[in-house]
């Protein structure tokens, strides 16, 4: 440093300067000027690290110096907030804090969210609608890779070019849509009826609605698709019910071709009483077989808060047979409800129709729900898991032990 | 990762930024910590200058992050210039930065600053029960008693529920003080309490005590003491209020268990209504009960009994003085088993009325029926804490109704050493007073818990503080 202080001095004092500057030679100013504030730089610095301070609020001048113009803005519209523009406002500082808010809203959900009645209620409704978002932003991105994936495959395969020959003819969707149409036609006119009660919506929230919808679609598509498919009533069916709103959202044009009876009446002026059993999870009657010649009918209804009882009572009311599938008979229950979607039970219903296999029928019961198939009776083994737990629990362990001596005497 | 000790230059923050695994959270990550640590704030500031040196900005959160470590640390200034520059930054701040803002202000000299966000923060929403808090102890603090009342009755008024503590602190605040007015606003509290059967935790009792005695020319004393069962203070000699619902309570309870409990959206979902009748026109045929009991689950005191034996049993232990018993079971009862038999349920029906419910209806709702229809000296037998059926009434009014009823008239069967003795319900005799905050003019009893006494909902406390006018 010193060093080249020195040369700058020298050069300075030198009659190289005063030369230039008569010939008015910038160009070969520059570079001298350059080191020039370069070195006072570096002094500069030097001056300053000893000391060692550091200006702590600096990022106060940095954050209002780069706002001069912003404030402006801010500061020329003064008008108050609409109610609407205050709650988008107020989710945009949510997500700044970094909270779970989705990054669009609709106008229509900003009134859900509005109309929410407690704060619990509307951050749950935001952590929702940001979950569904990010999930779909998930989807789109899978969805371009996808794309992406399969442009490159059909560069190469036109690259080399090689039709494929194959002596099978092809079975578009369309045709296969065809196919179960016409299996479908024909359960209208033969098949089993199977009833889905349609009169829960007073019981149920939106999104209980929308859920159940959705599983009902799931469950129409399975009975489409299957070997002998059951013929759906929707029993119950009031036009223009949030219902209807959300299966035409689910079908579109389609709701109107459904190959399935759709009936504003109840099933009891449809089908003889002695025929119908109500499938509910509270039933005492636990279903034994499944009969051919029973009419069965499943409620259409999503509880997430849990209302025990609803489904038993519309039977009760009417005076209907119910039945509950033998869960506790075939399965080691752990935990979860007993009640089922309603694809899940579509699905059991047809299995069993297909095949009266109770195992295989209730291996659609969710894995999570149960440990295990029951192969011993029960009573046997509800001991050991008795024993099991209190040994786990800590609990009486003497007792247990007392009760296992008891329960496997040696021999 | 720790912290540093002093502030560091950028160089230091980028290295360490560096080292971090995950850079982009780097900033959250290390104020996180800072504000566990509770670190200098000049450690703070220089990652602050470091971060708006690189970004030009900083991000929301972040001062967020930093106000929260300056309220931690009462550095009112900085307080002050975060709010500035949040304010001309942002047209709205979110609660979380309010709450801290008010907060943070509320303990400084600056404390009206406070109260003039906390209507700022109105316009946009109801502020936290935290805001209103810190403000309404600032205005205590500062003798402003009136004010903090206002926001007081504000705040119950936007069904916000106050903490206790903050209740202390009108308490603390207005020690010594004079005024017709603000000991009516206390007195006020107090009824708050006795309303919503809140008692005060034992800190909070020595405050109140305080209080009545420093009113200056007021004469109270106040005592710590145990009421008697007889319910007659033995300090004052007085009479406690009685446990028994008032004839309007009373009506409106049975009134509310009929329809709510019983009926609820749909009769069907308990009972029906032709057995709901039969059971009705049973009652009407039949004189008032003295002791109602549920059959099902008395019958399940004792494990390794018979269940009907089990049953016998309490029948007989009640039996005694001519008390009118009348046992509510189900069908399945009477189908002779090995748990049930004929002989035994023969034996018992001449000793006690039955009524037989469907096997899918519910026996408790007949329970409570037929108890609070035999009228008010009847009482219940059953372990079951009757939580479910609490809670299908709609109101909490009525709810508190219910507990009050419930503990003086349920009796729960314990079993010990083989034998089965009836106690009453919460493992506490059924009181004859009534355990809530009472005054009659010129004394006042408030109950009142220890500090780490764990207390059930259905537990009401044994202790009191009686304060009588000399």
């Amino acid at each position: 440093m010193q060093c080249s202080n020195m040369l700058l001095r020298k050069i300075v004092r030198s009659s190289v300067l005063p030369f230039t500057a008569q010939h008015g030679m910038k160009k070969d100013l520059f570079p001298l000027s350059r080191t020039l504030s370069l070195s006072l730089c570096l002094k500069q610095d030097k001056s300053c690290e000893p000391s060692g301070k550091l200006d702590l609020d600096e990022w106060k001048k940095v954050m209002k110096s780069g706002l001069q113009e912003e404030v402006s803005e801010t500061v020329s519209e003064p008008k108050e907030l609409s109610s609407l523009a205050a709650a988008r406002e107020t989710l945009d500082m949510w997500r700044l804090a970094g909270r779970a808010v989705p990054e669009n809203i609709s106008e229509e959900q900003l009134k859900a969210f509005m109309e929410c009645p407690s704060k619990s209620a509307k951050k749950k409704y935001l952590k929702y609608l940001h979950v569904k978002e990010l999930h779909k932003k998930n989807d789109k991105r899978k969805m371009d890779e996808k794309r992406e994936r399969r442009l490159e495959a059909q560069n190469q395969a036109s690259n080399t070019d090689e039709m494929k020959k194959s002596s099978f003819v092809c079975l578009w969707s369309s045709t296969m849509d065809k196919a179960y149409n016409w299996r479908v036609a024909q359960s209208m006119i033969f098949g089993q009826p199977l009833v889905f009660d349609m009169s829960y919506e007073k019981e149920m929230s939106v999104r209980e609605v929308t859920n159940t919808v959705r599983q009902i679609v799931i469950s129409e598509s399975c009975n489409r698709r299957s070997v002998d498919p059951f013929h759906i009533h929707f029993c119950n069916f009031k036009d223009d019910s949030l219902y209807h709103r959300e299966f035409i959202k689910h079908y579109r044009e389609a709701w109107g071709k459904l190959l399935i009876t759709v009936t504003d009446q109840c099933y009891t002026e449809v089908f003889p009483k002695d025929k119908l059993i109500y499938l509910t999870a509270d039933s005492p009657k636990v279903m034994k077989t499944f009969d051919h010649n029973k009419i069965y009918i499943v409620g259409s209804m999503v509880d997430k808060s849990i209302k025990t009882g609803v489904s038993l009572s519309r039977a009760k009311r009417l005076g209907l047979e119910t039945a509950a599938l033998p869960l506790e008979k075939y399965l080691l229950w752990s935990t979860g409800a007993k009640n089922l979607t309603l694809d899940q039970m579509m699905r059991i219903l047809l299995t069993l129709k297909d095949t009266a296999d109770w195992k295989k029928a209730l291996e659609f019961v969710p894995r999570r729900k149960y440990s295990g198939f029951v192969n011993k009776p029960v009573k046997e083994l509800k001991t050991t898991l008795h024993l099991i737990n209190t040994l786990k629990l800590g609990k009486g362990r003497e007792e247990a032990k007392k009760q296992f001596t008891k329960n496997h005497p040696k021999k | 990762v720790q912290p540093p000790q002093k502030p560091l230059q950028a160089e230091e923050w980028n290295k360490l930024r560096e080292d971090f695994q995950l850079p982009e959270i780097f900033e959250e990550v290390m104020l996180n910590n800072m504000i566990r640590c509770n670190s200098p704030i000049d450690v703070a500031k220089s990652l602050l200058t470091h971060l708006a040196k690189r970004n030009g900005d900083i991000a929301y959160n972040v001062l967020v992050k930093y106000l929260t470590l300056c309220v931690r640390q009462g550095q009112v200034s900085e307080i002050l210039d975060v709010y500035d520059i949040m304010k001309v930054r942002f047209k709205i701040l979110e609660s979380g930065a309010y709450n801290l803002l008010i907060k943070g202000l509320s303990n400084s000299d600056q404390w009206r600053m406070a109260l003039t966000l906390l209507e700022e923060v109105k316009k946009i929403m109801i502020p936290s029960r935290t805001c209103y808090e810190s403000c309404i102890k600032a205005a205590s603090r500062h003798q402003e008693m009136k004010l903090a009342f206002e926001l007081y009755k504000e705040m119950l008024a936007k069904d916000v529920v106050p903490t206790l503590d903050v209740l202390q602190s009108f308490f603390n605040f207005s020690r010594g003080m004079k005024g017709a007015e603000l000991q009516k606003e206390l007195f006020g509290i107090l009824l708050y309490l006795r309303e919503n059967q809140i008692y005060p935790h034992e800190t909070f009792m020595w405050s109140i005590k305080l209080w009545f005695e420093s009113i200056p020319g007021g004469n109270w004393r106040g005592h710590l003491t145990n009421i008697k069962d007889s319910g007659k203070c033995p300090v004052c000699k007085h009479q406690l209020e009685d446990s028994n619902l008032t004839e309007e309570e009373y009506s409106n309870l049975s009134e509310r268990i009929i329809k709510d409990v019983i009926h609820g959206t749909d009769t069907f979902r308990k009972t029906s209504p032709k057995e709901f009748e039969a059971f009705q026109t049973f009652m009407e045929n039949r004189h008032p009960f003295d002791i109602v009991i549920d059959g099902l689950n008395v019958s399940h005191i004792k494990s390794g009994k018979m269940q009907c034996e089990n049953l016998l049993d309490a029948v007989n232990s009640l039996a005694k003085d001519n008390a009118r018993l009348l046992v509510l079971g189900r069908k399945h009862m009477l189908m002779n088993s090995s748990n049930w038999k004929r002989e035994i349920m023969k034996e018992m029906q001449n000793k006690a009325d039955f009524f037989f419910a469907e096997n899918i209806s519910e026996d408790d709702a007949f329970l409570l029926y037929a108890t609070l229809r035999s009228g008010k000296h009847c009482k219940f037998v059953t372990r079951d804490f009757l939580r479910d059926h609490k809670a299908c009434l709609s109101d909490s009014l009525t709810r508190h109704l219910f507990r009050k009823w419930q503990r003086g008239h349920q009796i729960a069967f314990s079993s010990a050493e083989g034998k089965i003795f009836p106690l009453f319900f919460s493992q506490q005799p059924a009181f004859r007073y009534d355990c809530v905050v009472q005054t009659s003019g010129d004394t006042w009893h408030i109950p009142y818990k220890d500090v780490f006494e764990e207390k059930y909902s259905y537990q009401v406390p044994r202790k009191w503080l009686c304060i009588q006018q000399k």
